[in-house]
């Protein structure tokens, strides 16, 4: 099977074409192209999954370009890492494929939106089974443009637009980083190949100050994608899209990505401390700083967008204190509970047509299935103990414990408590109370919409069950065979999980009596620290800032450009234009076709020629 | 240069044909243009004659006073004209061509204003026309014969021109 | 002998000349410009029956020359006339400025 992995991004791809060819014929049939296709790429993805569990790795590749002595090849890698990868993206994808036929029904658009999400998931399965950095690079840039196609998808829309190109632009920077660390390691080690480079790493033919440049660089690139601090800002705005999309981009695709990077490269990382210690900061303070905005946003799809965020601090703080079991853990799990949770979040959108939540409340008696799928989600991310969450959270609690950072891991903890305390508040305003809108119409979602939230439920509860402290660690286990310089024992002491779990249950008890039971005022925290909730509800003024800095300056520096090229530049080629043309316009104007004028210029030639001649003493 | 009625007679008779000339360029109706012009054609008519050329000035009535100012008045009633000769647009050109003659003439006359050519008496005068006839007999017979062909294909040219085309029945 | 200058005679016919053609390269209508052409070649008419009398040798022979270039300049008064008919039936105008088919 895994010799022919390379066939899974092929049916998405398939998909993508059939849809672009005929999507127009098939109208809402389309959905079942996409569905089928996926489902063959997700059956595909299994059974390599099951057979790399014990198999070893397997690589191939074929010459792709010769430059000199230089090859770059093109191929695919099946591993441990890819092969988890997958599993998890060709599974969200086909569920949220499934989902999107009851959630995009009726939309104009529809066969477009699935020859979208064809590429996007394309785009996706090719970079997680690429073996080099070029490949990769080059399928990360097609995820970006899936994203900022499904985001924009809502084109009619300016906010829709301005999120697509927000999204495009803010991971461009990102990937320009990125590409200098790529091309400064190809500089280093002549190749893209991973292996080649890890080999490079480990022979030690890389100074470590160029180590921990490039691994920065390449971090850069991955915190675009994954919206980590300070590029974090396009992850919130690209709610504008379709709420399956956000499914897409939040659990397994675009913001997966740049973790999946830093995973893959963790042994570039792990060979210099500073790297990784960068990666640990930027994550934990991501971490707390979205969860911190999560605390106030009353739409449902943006408090589910902060949560991402901080999640994927959450992982880039396991990786980056070395924990790279328990930054892939999170990710799969994270993959499980946040697909769960925009799927629930979209049926609750498809039910009452509002994002906000200040305008649901008590949907639990009407979304009877909804519900207490949303409620596991819930669990979940806020880390109850016996589902997913718990475990590859405490595991990452425990790495930043052993990784020696103890304020980091006060960080995650806090962030911890956060993340319990908003999740169960939009748990509380959406489900319980009064209904504080209008919600005549209400209706559970259709089975193709339930369908997908069940499996990832049920996934969601069970997920992480493959690496846990009491029935073995059979993930950390498989992930870090071969490859002991990953392995990493994150058997943190006991107390950690305890302290995890009374982290939540706080948060979610504090929550229960301010949003559930209300015996606290809703206003008692905001009331406390009015600033602070401004603040807060402005997410720290990050996007002001960027207006007022980098757009205002690139703004100024473009209109210095635009001076030049109107006034300079192209005043002088209009300059030369003008003198030509005007010189040919005289001629021409010369050439008027009448007699007279001829004559006249001719004699009044004559006449000068004839008075110098005079002049001058030319007769007699 | 002594006071003499040649004299008197030949500035009187340039005077007149300088200021037919200058009043074609300054009259506006057309048809006085071309009447102000037999004024300087009957002068030069008389230049002529002071010049001992008294076949030319007979010739000279006949056909430019006569035929031609004729056939110019024709010409102007027959294309309708409402008579009038509008300023040509373009001052800039006038003046150009204005500047351009003057300098052309002051150039010119650079070449003649002291011309000394010795007089030799001459015998012009003495049966003009007798002399004319035998010089265009004798010596000038082909051209005069030449010059009767090209008559000739003017006539039938401007028959042939002026004739309305196709359809067009009468003849000018 | 004769009291007045051949150079008088000369300038006449030079400031006739002049006039002529000034006013055949400034002129709208085609009429007048034909005429003003006649007036240049009066002009030089006199040179050449001025230079008859008074030219180094004195002959009838610029008298002939004058009679042939009457006989041409009145063939091409009659030629041009019937030409301008010719523009006036398919323009309706004898502006000279509105003949410009040489442009096309």
């Amino acid at each position: 099977m895994m010799e022919n992995a390379w066939i899974i991004p092929l049916f998405p791809l398939l998909s993508f074409l059939i849809l672009l060819l005929f999507g127009k014929r098939l109208k809402e049939a389309s959905a079942y192209v996409g569905i089928l296709l996926t489902l063959a790429s997700l059956v595909y993805s299994i059974l390599v999954l099951i057979e790399r569990l014990d198999a070893p790795n397997y690589v191939t590749k074929a010459d792709w370009l010769t430059i000199g002595d230089i090859h770059l090849t093109a191929g695919f890698e099946v591993n441990q890492l890819n092969a988890l990868m997958l599993f998890i993206v060709s599974l969200v994808s086909f569920l949220v494929h499934t989902y999107s036929k009851g959630y995009m029904h009726g939309d104009e658009r529809f066969p477009v939106f699935y020859a979208y999400l064809g590429l996007f998931t394309f785009a996706m399965l090719g970079l997680v089974i690429s073996p080099n950095l070029l490949q990769t690079y080059v399928f990360w840039e097609l995820v970006g443009l899936g994203s900022f196609l499904l985001i924009g998808f809502y084109y009619y829309k300016e906010e829709a637009k301005a999120a697509a190109k927000k999204a495009f632009i803010m991971t461009r920077i990102g990937d320009v980083g990125l590409f200098i660390g790529m091309i400064l390691l190809f500089w280093q080690t002549k190749s893209f190949e991973y292996s080649e480079i890890f080999k490079a790493v480990e022979a030690g033919s890389i100074s470590q100050t160029m180590i921990t440049l490039t691994a920065i660089l390449i971090f850069v690139g991955a915190v675009g994608k994954s919206g980590q601090f300070p590029l974090h800002t396009w992850l919130p705005d690209a709610m504008e899209g379709p709420t399956p999309v956000s499914a897409l981009i939040h659990a397994a695709t675009m913001v997966a990505a740049g973790v999946y990077l830093v995973a893959a490269l963790f042994p570039l990382f792990n060979a210099s401390e500073t790297a990784l210690m960068t990666v640990a900061v930027v994550g934990g303070f991501t971490a707390i700083f979205a969860a911190s905005i999560g605390l106030v946003q009353t739409d449902i799809k943006r408090v589910l967008a902060y949560s991402t965020v901080s999640q994927l601090g959450y992982m880039m703080l396991a990786l980056g204190s070395a924990g790279y079991v328990a930054g892939v853990f999170h990710l799969m799990t994270h993959a499980f509970f946040k697909a769960l949770l925009f799927l629930a979040a979209g049926s609750v959108i498809h039910a009452v047509h509002t994002q906000d939540i200040e305008e649901m409340g008590g949907l639990w008696k009407k979304l009877r299935l909804t519900g207490p799928l949303f409620l596991i989600g819930t669990l979940a991310i806020s880390g109850v103990p016996l589902l997913s969450g718990f475990f590859s959270k405490d595991e990452i609690l425990a790495a930043a414990w052993e990784g020696g950072h103890p304020i980091l891991f006060l960080l995650a903890l806090i962030a911890a408590f956060f993340t319990a305390f908003y999740m169960f508040r939009l748990f509380f305003m959406v489900f319980t109370g009064n209904p504080r809108g209008n919600q005549e119409h209400v209706h559970e979602s259709p089975t193709s919409m339930t369908f997908p939230m069940i499996v990832l439920g049920v996934l969601a509860i069970i997920g992480g069950y493959v690496n846990t402290p009491w029935f073995g660690s059979f993930l950390g286990d498989w992930l870090t065979e071969g490859n002991e310089a990953l392995a990493h024992e994150a058997e943190g002491p006991v107390w950690i999980m305890i302290l995890a779990t009374v982290v939540s249950l706080l948060g979610i008890y504090l929550s229960w009596l301010i949003y559930g039971k209300r015996s606290i005022s809703r206003n008692w925290l905001s009331g406390k620290g009015d600033k602070m909730h401004t603040i807060l509800l402005n997410k720290y003024y990050v996007d002001e800032f960027y207006e007022l800095t980098i757009i205002k300056l690139t703004k100024g520096i473009s209109y210095l450009a635009q001076f030049i090229d109107v006034y300079i530049v192209e005043g002088l080629v209009k300059g030369v234009t003008g003198f030509v043309q005007g010189l040919g316009m005289s001629g021409s104007k010369l050439q008027s076709g009448q007699v007279q004028t001829y004559g006249a210029v001719a004699f009044i030639g004559l006449a000068v020629l004839v008075v110098i001649f005079a002049l001058t003493g030319g007769y007699l | 240069m002594t006071f003499s009625g040649e004299f008197l007679a030949f500035m009187i008779l340039a005077l007149v044909a300088v200021v037919g000339g200058v009043l074609l360029l300054n009259l506006r109706k057309v048809i006085y243009m071309v009447v102000a012009l037999v004024f300087t054609f009957v002068s030069i008519a008389g230049i002529y004659v002071l010049l001992s050329a008294e076949f030319i000035a007979g010739v000279q009535i006949l056909i430019y006073s006569g035929a031609i100012t004729i056939i110019m008045l024709f010409g102007i009633m027959l294309t309708h004209h409402h008579g009038e000769d509008e300023a040509h647009g373009g001052k800039w050109r006038k003046f150009l061509l204005f500047l351009g003659v003057v300098g052309f003439a002051f150039a010119v006359y650079m070449g003649i204003y002291n011309l000394d050519i010795e007089q030799v008496p001459t015998k012009l005068f003495e049966n003009n026309t007798m002399q004319i006839g035998k010089a265009l007999y004798t010596k000038h017979i082909i051209p005069f014969e030449v010059t009767s062909v090209l008559l000739l294909v003017a006539l039938v040219g401007a028959i042939v021109l002026a004739k309305k085309d196709e359809k067009g029945a009468d003849e000018e | 002998m004769s009291s007045v200058p051949a150079s008088a005679f000369l300038a006449l016919a030079l400031i006739l000349f002049c006039i002529g053609l000034y006013g055949a390269l400034t002129k709208r209508n085609t009429v007048i410009v034909l005429i003003s052409i006649e007036l240049m070649l009066n002009a030089v008419n006199i040179n050449l029956v001025t230079f008859s009398k008074y030219g180094v040798e004195p002959s009838i022979t610029g008298q002939i020359f004058t009679l042939f270039a009457i006989a041409v300049a009145a063939a091409e008064a009659a030629v041009g006339l019937a030409i301008l008919f010719s523009l006036y039936r398919n323009k309706r105008t004898v502006n000279i400025d509105k003949m410009d088919s040489m442009k096309h």
